[in-house]
Order: structure tokens, then C-alpha cells, then sequence
């Protein structure tokens, strides 16, 4: 029998730990490439359309990674909110990229701020005092200064979740006190409605604004159902990657990876399922204020972009996801991440282009958008990097850390929210192999 | 797990952070089958006399309604013009609503592994089953020639009448039986185990034959438990988008019209995250008294009262958020209908209603966030009638409200309720009390082998197993 590679679904303490040292410079290689792309797109964009077409491919990658940051928010908002116990190996994940929301993610919204007056017709109108009751029916918000109070609400709201969140989880690695998890509980009270306001305007003033007409009150959980999805499959595999390195597999148990898989294909289904419904409900109520929305969406290859949401978004990934045991095949999940960064891409790309490019997507442009995502991807994953290697892998001194590795608890109570019948060994007893009786 | 976890310095949970066990006082496995056996078993205590009868004296009032509506007409309703739906629809709603915390219970959470599931599912699944039974109720009656209700299922005649298939209505009636149907199914197939148990416990020869016919012949051997699993796990994942569905559908009711206040594409989920609100707030309504009442506190218990506290919470702030995002895009659509429809529910005649709505619905439920509130069953009892209050008006708000003042000022009326609205829907409160206290009496409340499974002992790996052999 031949030794299992490092994605077999064999027990991977039986694996070679996976040797990742050869990608170690594709953060900065990516950085490069994507910077030289990036600043050759705008200076083209610059004499073709004075950067008006970059604005629109920079918002595009800008969105697709602040979904990234939220969802890792919202993942350790939630994970403290129902006080879970398997979710604490990846927690620290999360912490990391949460903090990515400030102040690099923020800086990377300046180019937004900087060309916000080309992106925005309701911009151009405020500016030309043309007379739009769609437009001054939103004063003040929909005002310059509007518009700037709510990008520095929503970055000034997510720097204190994501930073005090993460400040008492390494508080809580030196001192192991439970006060530290009660601080983070306490966060995590007031972050779960900070968390839906800011994201709700985040989406609304950055993406739906982009047609300013348009009113829809689904839009802030369709933003939010697509960005979880997104985190969840994207820690999935970081998870996995740790775990094949040896750096968490000590922490891990099974049921990280069911629970993970499992919630991923639940939120393929949540997407798909507000999605329809806000369609459903515009195009049956078939009213012109809010279908010209979709109008334009069935133009040219956008109605091609269209269809690969409700294909490739939705049924591919709940298709291959039905079964139980797919949820922990690494070289599948492995997969459905590559995917799903593919398909988040092309609902952003979905959201926001169509309102400079109506006709379809502008493949001849495709490689700007690339490069964009390049240099913010390579960026962001540097300084994830770096954040990583600053603290310990995982919450080593979280109460909850017991309940995730599949030990058992000395008090006769239940682990994990239930497993019992995944306990793995009690206290002082051998080590089992893994995968309980 | 690898052989270096256990050189990991594992920290034991502080005391403050200690799950408390689902089952408390390490109860055993013939105490558990006792316990909940018993309730069926032994003579009827006074206090269930004293509930059943007048819930069954309300069961007649409502047969006595409906005789009266279905022979006289419609018009002996409040509905008319222009609030043409009244309390028939808001009550339809709201008793699909609490329809939905069972299956919830059921089929989600048993997906998700959350066991403390166990000791609550089976009544909760129950009162599904009653609650959607109410439901069906308003919109069979409310055709007028209630005779002609089978013209609501397509089935050939001769006439070639045929439903409308693109009224939402008719998706209800779908929807509606597809989930009470598997409800049913889900509801008895969880049951069957415990029926063999009342059965081999019977001491009279009619018990042993119903329970025993009920019970299917089970033996509990391990080709019993097989498919029995693999059953329940398959209903539970048909069952899972079913809850998701069928109030998705009922705000499609709404939704898919173009009357400001109704025409919103937030609704689906905003219904959805409405019903389990409510569901869990008359599951703890019905469970707190009785966890007392029929001494089930080693099962039923503190921490069962304290999630559900939590789900309630969590529902309630989801519903804020719709109640919040509707107002604010009706303000941002510019649109002076919207904007009308609702300054109108906040400000107009019935504003009291919208307040009622918003206090009991979004206010109530942050009392959750405090543990001292949670661990009070007299407060979370009474918190618990105030979230159905809420989500009964609710319903009013949506239907009457958007109703009572449309398009042209010409047509707009005050709705009032007359007392045939009244009197059916108290009687629905008959049937709901009659069915769950009949079911409380002569099935098990309990999930006798569900919640076996999550006590300590039932882990082969817990030195209170060792006597067990590990076995159920």
C-alpha cells in the first residue's frame, strides 16, 4: 500500500506533514505581479476613461475581500454568542482575519473614497445639482458627508469589535481567566448589532448606491449570506492546511471539519435562498422601480453571469455537498474553496459592473480585475501571515479548548454540544486513535 | 487525536464556565423510563381535569363558531371593504408560526448534533402538529362554501376546474399539508420506540394492543435501531427545508403583491426568523408549567430554559432588524406610498398596535441577554406569553394596518373584529389545549430513548457506564 499523500482522507497523523516552505514568497510574489498590473490598469484607465473603469475593478475586489473580513467578524461574534466549544481551534483563524477589517482593509477603501465621485452617479447629480427625487429623498444620507460618516462608522466600528475581540483572546492565552471570556461575551453583545448595521450599510452605500434608485430590503442579508459562505470554506481549508502542517491537528477532532463543511453548505443554501426570494418578489410584483435592476442584469454575457449564480453558486456546491462523508474530503473542500472564491468573484462582478459595462462583462479588461484582486490577496494574506506568527496557533488556554479536541470532561456533562459518542478517551486514560469508538 | 495531545496542557473549565449536564441528579435509565411513563400511566391528576376541561369547552365554542359561519357566510367575520382579510389570516399566520419551533427543534438541531434537543422535541413536535391543525382551520373556512374545499387540490373533474396555480394562496395549501404531513410522520416515527416501551409496560390488554399496534412491532433489536436511524435522519433532511419553506411561502402571500407594506423582499426570512420566534415562545409557554407540574425537572431543565431563552433572543433581534430595515428602505425608496404605509403603522389609528409589536417583539427579548432573567421561570414564562402577544400583532400590522388605509384615502375604513373573530379564535385555543393535553395523557411528552442517550452514563467511556455495559 503506498504511503497516503498529505490530502489522503486517511488518518492524517499517519501522513507526512505537509510541506508548504516553497509558497512562503507567493503572498509577496503575488503583491508584486498584482501591484505592476494594477498600477500599468490604472494609468491605461487613466487615459481611457480618467480611472472610472479601474474605480469600478478596484470596488470589485475591494467588496470581495471586506467579505472575507466580515465573515471571519461575524464567525468569532457568533462562536462567543453561543458560547461554542468546537469551534475553538479556529477561532484564532478568525481573530486574524477579522483584524485585517482595520486598518488594511480601511486603506485599502481610499482608492474607493479618493474616485468615490466617479463610481457614483448620485455623486456626479449632488455635484451638478441635478434635480432627482430619488436622490433627495435620501438626504442627508446620501450626501458627501454622508457618505464619509458612514465609511468611518462602519471601519471605526469594525477596528474596536475585531481588535478588543482579539486583544482578550491572547489576554486570555497569558492568563487562562475566565473574565477574559466573559470581556469577549460582552463584545460580542453589542458587535452582533453593530456587525448587521455596518455591514448593512457597508452594502448599501458602496455596492447598492451604485444605482441609487434601487431600494431593496434583502440586499444587506444577501451581502452577508454571500461573505460567511465565502470565510467559511476559505478557513475550512486554512484549517486543513494547519492541521497537514501539524500546527493544529493536536486541537483538532472530526467534527470541526463536519461542522465547518456542513455550515458552508447551509449558507449555499441561505444565499441561494434570499437571492431567489428578492428576485421572486421583484419580478412577480413586476414593478419598474425595482425591476430595471434585473433588466440590465439580463443584458449581454450578464445574463450568462446570472446563471452561473444560480448554477455554479448554488447547485454545484449543494449537489456535491449533500453527502455526509464529502464534508470531510479534503481534496473536494479543497475544491468547492477554489470555487467559491470563483463565484463570490463573479457576484460581486455581478453587483457592480453592470453599471459601467451594461452590455456584459468586459473580458478584454479581465485582466485588470485579476490584478487588483493579486495585489490586495497577496496583501492581505502578508499581513494574515504575519498576525499568525505573532500569537499562538489557537486559543491555548480557552475553557472550551477541551470540548473541541474530542476529550473528555471530568464532570458527567456533555462535549461539544453533544458528542458524546465522539469522546475520544477521559482524562489520564491511553490515547485512542482518533474517530472515537 | 494524536499522541502529542495528550502532552498538551489542557485547561479544565473554570466552575462559572461548566456546562450543566442535560440530565441532572445523574438519573438513570429505568428512572427516565418511570418518569415519563408515569404521566401516562397513572390516574389523571386534578390539575389536568382542570385544564381539560374548559380547553374542550372552548373546542365546542369553536365548533359552534364555525357551524355558524360556514351556514350563514363570510360577512358574520369582520372583514370588509377595504380590510378584506382580518383576523381569519392573522390568525392563520400566527398559529403556522408556532408551528414551526417543532420541527425546528427536530429536524435542524438534530442535523446541527445540538442534543439538548432531546429533552424538549417530542412535545414541541406535538404542538407543531396541533398549531398547523388550528392553521388549516382559516383559510378552509375562509372560501365561504367551505363543501367546495377540495377544489383547492388539483384534481381532475368533469368540469375541468383546475386551481390557480400562480396564487400564492394555492402554494399555501401545498406547502402547508406537505408540511404537516411530514411533521406527522416525523412526529411517529420518533415515537415508535418509546410506544414499545408503554406497550411492555402495559398492564391492561387494550394498552398493550394500541400501544403495541403503534409501536409496530418493535423489539429494539439492532436492525430496529438501524433503520430506525437512518429514517429518522433521512426525515429530518427532508423535514429541514420544510421548515424553511412553508412560512417562506405564507409571507409570499404578501410579498408578491404590489400593496406598500405587504411588497417588501425581505419578508421570506423575516417570516421564517418570526415563526421559530414565536415556536420557541409557546414551547416555553407550554414546557415551563408542565416541567413542574409533571415533575420533569431532572429533564426538563435549566439549561434547557436557558437555551431556548437564547434562540428566542436571537429570532427576536432578526425580526428587529427586518421590523428596522423595512422602515428605513421604505424612507430610502423615496416612495410617498411606502414612506405613508409606514409613518401610518407607527403614527396612525392603530398605532398602538405597531408599539404593542415592537415592544413585545423586540424590546422583551433583550431581557434574554441577562443569565439572572433567564434562570426565572416566572419571568421568562411571562416573557414568554408577551413574545406571542407580539407576534400576533405582528400579523395585525402587516394585514390590517397596510390594509385599512390603501391607495385612495376614498376607500379607507377602520377594521374592527366582531365577535364570531373573537370566539374562533378563542376556540382555536380549545383545540390547540384539548389536542396537547390529550397527547400529554396518553403518549410519552418525553423522548424516553433520545434523552437516554445523552446522560453520562449512556457514554461507554463514563465510569457510570461500566453497570450499563454501555448499552440503551
Amino acid at each position: 500500500m503506498s504511503q497516503p499523500d498529505d490530502f489522503s482522507n486517511d488518518d492524517p497523523t499517519q501522513a507526512r506533514p505537509l510541506d508548504l516552505s516553497k509558497w512562503r514568497n507567493l503572498p509577496g510574489k503575488l503583491m508584486l505581479v498584482g501591484a505592476l498590473v494594477t498600477v500599468g490598469g490604472a494609468i491605461f484607465s487613466w487615459r481611457h476613461d480618467a480611472m472610472v473603469s479601474f474605480g469600478f475593478f478596484w470596488l470589485v475586489a475591494f467588496m470581495f475581500f471586506l467579505s472575507i473580513g466580515l465573515g471571519a467578524l461575524f464567525l468569532v461574534i457568533i462562536h462567543h454568542l453561543f458560547d461554542a466549544g468546537w469551534s475553538v481551534p479556529m477561532r484564532r483563524l478568525n481573530e486574524h482575519i477579522a483584524t485585517l477589517l482595520f486598518p488594511w482593509l480601511a486603506i485599502l477603501f481610499i482608492p474607493v473614497l479618493v474616485l468615490a465621485p466617479k463610481l457614483y452617479q448620485w455623486m456626479q447629480m449632488t455635484t451638478a445639482h441635478t434635480p432627482d427625487h430619488a436622490l433627495t429623498a435620501k438626504a442627508p444620507l446620501f450626501t458627501f458627508t454622508g457618505f464619509y460618516v458612514v465609511a468611518i462608522a462602519c471601519f471605526g466600528a469594525w477596528w474596536m469589535l475585531s481588535n478588543r475581540l482579539r486583544y482578550w483572546s491572547l489576554r486570555q492565552d497569558e492568563t487562562g481567566a475566565a473574565q477574559c471570556t466573559h470581556k469577549m461575551r460582552f463584545y460580542s453583545y453589542i458587535g452582533i448589532w453593530l456587525f448587521a448595521l455596518t455591514l448593512t450599510f457597508g452594502a448599501i452605500m458602496w455596492m447598492k448606491a451604485l444605482q441609487h434608485q434601487w431600494f431593496s430590503t434583502m440586499y444587506g442579508v444577501q451581502y452577508f449570506a454571500g461573505s460567511v459562505w465565502l470565510t467559511l470554506i476559505t478557513v475550512y481549508v486554512i484549517t486543513m492546511l494547519l492541521d497537514r502542517q501539524r500546527v493544529l491537528s493536536d486541537v483538532l477532532h472530526e467534527h470541526q471539519y463536519y461542522f465547518l463543511g456542513s455550515l458552508f453548505f447551509a449558507f449555499t443554501v441561505f444565499y441561494a435562498y434570499v437571492s431567489f426570494s428578492q428576485y421572486f418578489i421583484i419580478w412577480n410584483a413586476n414593478m419598474p422601480e425595482e425591476t430595471f435592476w434585473f433588466v440590465v442584469r439580463e443584458k449581454g454575457t450578464w445574463f450568462l453571469a446570472s446563471l452561473i449564480i444560480i448554477f455554479g453558486h448554488f447547485f454545484l456546491p449543494f449537489l456535491g455537498l449533500l453527502r455526509i462523508d464529502v464534508k470531510s474530503n479534503f481534496r473536494i473542500m479543497s475544491f468547492f474553496c477554489a470555487w467559491a472564491w470563483l463565484m463570490h468573484f463573479n457576484d460581486m462582478c455581478f453587483n457592480i459592473l453592470p453599471v459601467r459595462f451594461p452590455n456584459g462583462f468586459p473580458l478584454h479588461w479581465l485582466w485588470l480585475p485579476l490584478g487588483i484582486m493579486a495585489l490586495m490577496g497577496g496583501f492581505l494574506a502578508d499581513r494574515f501571515l504575519k498576525k499568525f506568527a505573532s500569537a499562538a496557533p489557537f486559543p491555548i488556554k480557552d475553557p472550551r479548548l477541551i470540548e473541541a479536541m474530542g476529550l473528555y470532561h471530568p464532570v458527567p456533562t456533555q462535549i461539544s454540544g453533544g458528542e458524546l459518542d465522539q469522546t475520544d478517551t477521559m482524562h489520564g486514560s491511553p490515547v485512542r486513535p482518533k474517530g472515537g469508538h | 487525536m494524536s499522541d502529542a495531545a495528550s502532552q498538551i496542557a489542557v485547561p479544565v473549565p473554570p466552575k462559572e464556565l461548566e456546562r450543566a449536564p442535560l440530565v441532572l441528579n445523574n438519573r438513570s435509565f429505568g428512572w427516565i423510563s418511570d418518569r415519563v411513563s408515569a404521566i401516562t400511566e397513572g390516574k389523571a391528576p386534578k390539575w389536568w381535569w382542570a385544564a381539560f376541561i374548559p380547553s374542550f369547552t372552548l373546542l365546542g365554542v369553536l365548533g359552534a363558531m364555525l357551524f355558524y359561519q360556514a351556514t350563514t357566510g363570510v360577512g358574520v367575520w369582520g372583514n370588509h371593504h377595504p380590510t378584506m382579510w382580518g383576523w381569519d389570516i392573522i390568525n392563520f399566520v400566527w398559529w403556522i408560526g408556532i408551528g414551526h419551533a417543532g420541527t425546528l427543534i427536530s429536524a435542524i438541531l438534530f442535523l446541527l448534533r445540538q442534543r439538548w434537543r432531546t429533552g424538549v422535541n417530542r412535545a414541541a413536535e406535538a404542538m407543531t402538529i396541533f398549531a398547523v391543525m388550528c392553521a388549516g382551520i382559516y383559510p378552509g373556512m375562509h372560501v365561504g362554501r367551505v363543501w367546495f374545499d377540495w377544489w383547492l387540490f388539483p384534481i381532475p373533474t368533469y368540469q375541468g376546474l383546475w386551481p390557480q396555480f400562480r396564487s400564492p394562496l394555492m402554494w399555501d395549501v401545498f406547502a402547508v399539508s406537505t408540511y404537516f404531513t411530514v411533521s406527522v410522520l416525523f412526529w411517529y416515527v420518533g415515537l415508535i420506540p418509546d410506544l414499545a416501551t408503554l406497550r411492555d409496560r402495559a398492564k391492561s390488554k387494550i394498552r398493550q394492543f394500541l400501544y403495541g399496534l403503534g409501536a409496530l412491532g418493535w423489539t429494539g433489536s439492532n436492525r430496529h435501531w438501524s433503520n430506525y436511524e437512518k429514517a429518522y435522519l433521512i426525515l429530518a433532511g427532508v423535514s429541514t427545508p420544510l421548515v424553511l419553506s412553508v412560512h417562506s411561502i405564507v409571507s409570499l402571500d404578501f410579498a408578491v403583491s404590489q400593496l406598500p407594506g405587504w411588497h417588501t423582499t425581505i419578508f421570506p426570512p423575516y417570516f421564517v426568523a418570526g415563526a421559530v420566534f414565536s415556536g420557541f415562545g409557546m414551547v416555553l409557554t407550554l414546557l415551563i408549567p408542565l416541567r413542574s407540574m409533571c415533575k420533569l425537572e431532572d429533564i426538563i431543565t435549566m439549561r434547557h430554559v436557558d437555551v431556548m431563552c437564547k434562540v428566542t433572543l436571537a429570532t427576536g433581534s432578526i425580526v428587529g432588524y427586518a421590523y428596522a430595515m423595512e422602515f428605513f428602505i421604505a424612507w430610502y425608496s423615496g416612495s410617498a406610498v411606502e414612506r405613508f404605509a409606514f409613518i401610518n403603522r407607527a403614527m396612525g389609528p392603530y398605532w398602538w398596535g405597531y408599539w404593542i409589536m415592537v415592544t413585545c417583539n423586540v424590546v422583551v427579548p433583550q431581557l434574554f441577554w441577562f443569565p439572572k432573567i433567564r434562570r426565572s421561570l416566572l419571568v421568562v414564562f411571562v416573557l414568554s406569553i408577551l413574545v406571542n402577544v407580539g407576534m400576533w400583532f405582528e400579523r395585525f400590522v402587516i394585514v390590517v394596518i397596510s390594509l385599512h388605509r390603501e391607495f385612495l384615502p376614498s376607500n379607507w375604513d377602520y377594521f374592527k373584529p366582531t365577535w364570531v373573530d373573537i370566539m374562533t379564535y378563542l376556540g382555536t385555543f380549545g383545540l390547540f389545549f384539548t389536542c396537547f393535553l390529550l397527547f400529554m395523557r396518553f403518549l410519552p411528552m418525553i423522548a424516553v430513548s433520545e434523552v437516554k442517550g445523552v446522560t453520562a452514563q449512556a457514554d461507554p467511556h463514563h465510569p457510570a457506564a461500566k453497570g450499563n455495559g454501555g448499552g440503551h
